[in-house]
């Protein structure tokens, strides 16, 4: 009989409740497979009483591994497993199967972070989100599980550690680098200025690596203002990298040598910052007309927003 | 030539730089400095999409006002982001014409939009199980704008008891499925889709007090809300739930108390906005948060002060990738084609909020953008997709539509429109067509207006919305 639900445990006693998709011509109906179709029928009528047992936990995981998007059925499972006290820890290690099977899949995370909070202890956690990066190393909702769980365990010591292997790893994936500026100022203490001097090193030197690289950048420039820094700080390593040679009015760029339309942005709001608006301007130009070409408009954006200010204050 | 393939010759902007164009051609030739010092055997080069068409490549791209040359200053070092980005562009290349842009291939897509209301989807829809109510909304939304005629009052009458079966009575909100438990992505992507129908005997049957009340039950103490009851809390949840009061006519003080503040710490040091605080900056949230400001007041006061406006406009300007032309999500992701809506959305709104910003001209490039959409993203089977190599789905047939049709209008926040007592705000965004000088815009190619803020056909929402708010205030 192929309309059966196989299972560990009886349901002779459970009358399955039908989906009701809405009316005589629903939109959107799914052709699913015998088997789904039966087990949510019962999940309906179990979850209908709210019946907690051990084969309606049964039923949620033959459910998830069909389809692990169900939410109502991660939720479910949560209130089951606390309910009748079970080992959290063979839970975890059961998620971390079906994490394997479906990698994009982000319900698992969530209901990861239910079960662990409960359990009260991260020691599985880090490894297996190690494994988890290794697979897929700009994870969205992986990296922000860590960022739960190093608040919640205060396990703030191996975060810049972990972001520097990942960025060695791929000095662009952007997602170790957000997560290193968590790392640094996640606290919400105040970080001591050797800590601003050294993360700016860092970055500095990931960038000399790979001078176009935004992520490196990125974070560059908000440490410099986090740490109230002047963007003047960086003025000679944006010469460097952008080739720019300068006279009192002039902006020159060596086509040859440059090496990073980044830098010459970064100049062009130094510049910009000391009312050297013409420097300003020719920098955004060659941006708009050369390096950067297809942010023109935004290019001249900036241009005209930087005379009309200094229209002002003339 | 395919003969399905019709082609449009792009128009081009008058008096257009011609100065520009030699150094357009010497940047594709241009060598960068990182690859004549290391001594790594494998380094990248810069990649145009007229390398293969040999043709007379610069010139004819700058008179089209898009920018098919490649980037001319390329780092040479060799990482996974790079390799996966030089893969795309090479297949976007192989797609990108000079001078000509493909029709929207209107009757294919609206075919496979169609597929739903006429047939069963197959089995492997079942990960889409527990979200039912966004596959109603996210052809009825793509159709909407791309072929309205096509959604005859059959189709309209079978959505109110489609979506209805989503509903949980006692709790007045939806769930992914019959069944369900309520979700505020199910409520949103329900209400939505309700709002296409324009249904009032539909809109009569949602008990707005008890939805109330559940907002409030997934409202967080720290101002967010959470997307089911013990469920996660990110910006997106916040959307949702603002978006549907907003329909509904039910934003209170108390619903909104201090949610603007969480999403300002959403905004990262990059400048753009993650799912929670600390999360990485996406362009997916960036657009749930700052729709979210548009209707928690008015966005012209709204956005300058809970974001730091000048870090989200660089960031944003930042998405946009040449030679695609399309947008990514996140810093050194890879285009994709709904983020044109994620992140052509946000510029809608910005363009119509802060006419500071964009006194004169847009601050991205429209017509780029919509030679990704109409080059890259339109399927041989009908559909829209993330990029070549992937298969069409609704998904991204709604929101690549959605920024194809941003990238043909210009919106305005128009508070004239009427008056502006709390939950309008989102209802006060007018728009145009855009100049053909500006834009590309071929006829055959248009699709309708939306609201920026709701992601609807242009005015399906603001009639459901006077619908509730002529029932009269709510006892809350
Ligand atoms: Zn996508």
């Amino acid at each position: 009989m192929p309309l059966a639900y196989l299972s560990d445990y009886s349901w002779d006693d459970v009358i399955p409740i039908p989906q009701d998709d809405g009316g005589e011509n629903p939109l959107a109906l799914i052709a699913y497979h015998d088997d789904y179709k039966i087990a949510t029928g019962y999940l309906r009528a179990v979850m209908s009483i709210e019946e907690v047992s051990d084969r309606a936990l049964q039923l949620t995981s033959d459910l998830i591994f069909m389809n692990p998007a169900h939410y109502t059925v991660w939720a479910y499972r949560a209130r089951l497993l606390f309910a009748l006290k079970k080992d959290l820890e063979e839970e975890l290690i059961w998620v971390e199967e079906v994490s394997r099977q479906f990698l994009k899949n982000y319900q698992i995370w969530n209901h990861r972070e239910v079960i662990v909070d409960k359990y009260d202890n991260p020691i599985r956690e880090l490894p297996f989100i190690e494994e988890m990066l290794e697979l897929d190393s700009k994870n969205y909702h992986v990296w922000s599980y860590r960022q739960w769980l190093v608040r919640r365990f205060d396990l703030w010591v191996t975060e810049l550690a972990y972001t520097d292997h990942m960025i060695q790893d791929d000095v662009r994936n952007n997602s170790a680098w957000n997560h290193r500026f968590f790392a640094v100022f996640g606290k919400g203490e105040d970080v001591g200025q050797s800590v601003i001097d050294d993360e700016i090193d860092y970055a500095k030197s990931a960038i000399l690596k790979a001078p176009q690289n935004a992520s490196a950048w990125n974070y560059l420039i908000g440490l410099l203002k986090r740490g109230e820094r002047p963007m003047s700080d960086i003025e000679k390593f944006c010469n460097d990298l952008a080739a720019v040679q300068t006279t009192e009015h002039a902006v020159n760029v060596d086509n040859d040598r440059i090496s990073s339309a980044r830098a010459l942005e970064v100049l062009a709001d130094i510049y910009n910052s000391r009312n050297e608006v013409d420097k300003a301007a020719q920098a955004w130009t060659l941006l708009a007309e050369k390096y950067d070409p297809i942010r023109e408009n935004y290019w001249k954006f900036k241009k005209s927003q930087a005379i009309q200010r200094l229209a002002a204050t003339a | 030539m395919h003969p399905r393939v019709h082609r449009a010759v792009f128009r081009s902007r008058a008096g257009s730089r011609t100065s520009n164009s030699s150094i357009l051609i010497s940047s594709t030739t241009s060598v960068d400095t990182a690859s004549r010092t290391k001594k790594n055997p494998r380094t990248r080069r810069p990649i145009s999409t007229n390398s293969n068409t040999g043709v007379a490549v610069a010139m004819t791209a700058e008179q089209n006002n898009v920018h098919n040359a490649a980037v001319s200053v390329v780092d040479s070092l060799i990482t996974e982001s790079s390799t996966s980005q030089d893969d795309v562009v090479r297949l976007c290349a192989g797609l990108i014409l000079d001078g000509q842009l493909p029709h929207l291939q209107r009757q294919l897509h609206a075919d496979f939009l169609t597929i739903p209301m006429s047939f069963q989807l197959p089995p492997n829809y079942t990960g889409l199980d527990a979200s039912k109510p966004w596959l109603v909304y996210w052809p009825l939304q793509a159709l909407g704008i791309l072929d309205p005629d096509s959604l005859t009052d059959d189709i309209l009458s079978r959505i109110g008891p489609s979506i209805m079966a989503c509903l949980n009575e006692t709790e007045g909100a939806f769930g992914g499925g019959n069944g369900q438990t309520s979700h505020l992505a199910a409520t949103y992507a329900c209400l939505n889709a309700l709002a296409i129908a324009q249904d009032e005997d539909v809109w009569l049957q949602i008990n707005r007090e008890r939805l109330y009340k559940w907002l409030m039950s997934v409202k967080r103490p720290d101002g967010g809300f959470s997307m089911h009851v013990g469920g996660e809390e990110d910006v997106r949840a916040v959307y949702c739930a603002l978006a549907s009061a907003a329909l509904l006519n039910i934003i209170t003080p108390e619903l909104t108390e201090g949610t603007a503040e969480w999403i300002s710490r959403c905004q990262t040091y990059e400048g753009g906005i993650g799912g929670a605080p600390d999360n990485e900056a996406h362009g997916g949230y960036a657009f749930c948060g700052l729709a979210a400001l548009c209707i928690l007041g008015n966005p012209i006061e709204m956005i300058p002060k809970h974001l730091d406006v000048d870090n989200l406009v660089r960031w944003l300007s930042a998405r946009q990738y040449q030679p695609e032309g399309g947008f990514s999500g996140r810093t050194n992701k890879l285009v994709d084609g709904c983020y044109s809506w994620w992140v052509g959305g946000c510029w809608s709104i910005l363009e119509g909020a802060l006419s500071w910003i964009t006194a004169k001209d847009v601050l991205w490039s429209k017509a780029d953008l919509q030679k990704y959409i109409l080059c890259c993203c339109q399927s041989p089977r009908g559909g829209l997709r993330d990029k070549p190599g992937k298969s069409s789905d609704f998904y991204h047939s709604c929101y690549v539509l959605s920024g194809l049709s941003e990238a043909q209008h210009r919106y305005s926040f128009s508070p004239k429109l009427r008056d502006s007592s709390t939950g309008k705000w989102s209802f006060m965004w007018a728009y145009k067509l855009e100049l053909p000088d500006v834009v590309i815009v071929d006829e055959q190619n248009t699709v309708r207006p939306i609201n920026p803020v709701h992601v609807l056909p242009a005015g399906t929402g603001e009639r459901m919305h006077d619908f509730y708010a002529a029932l009269g205030a709510l006892e809350l």
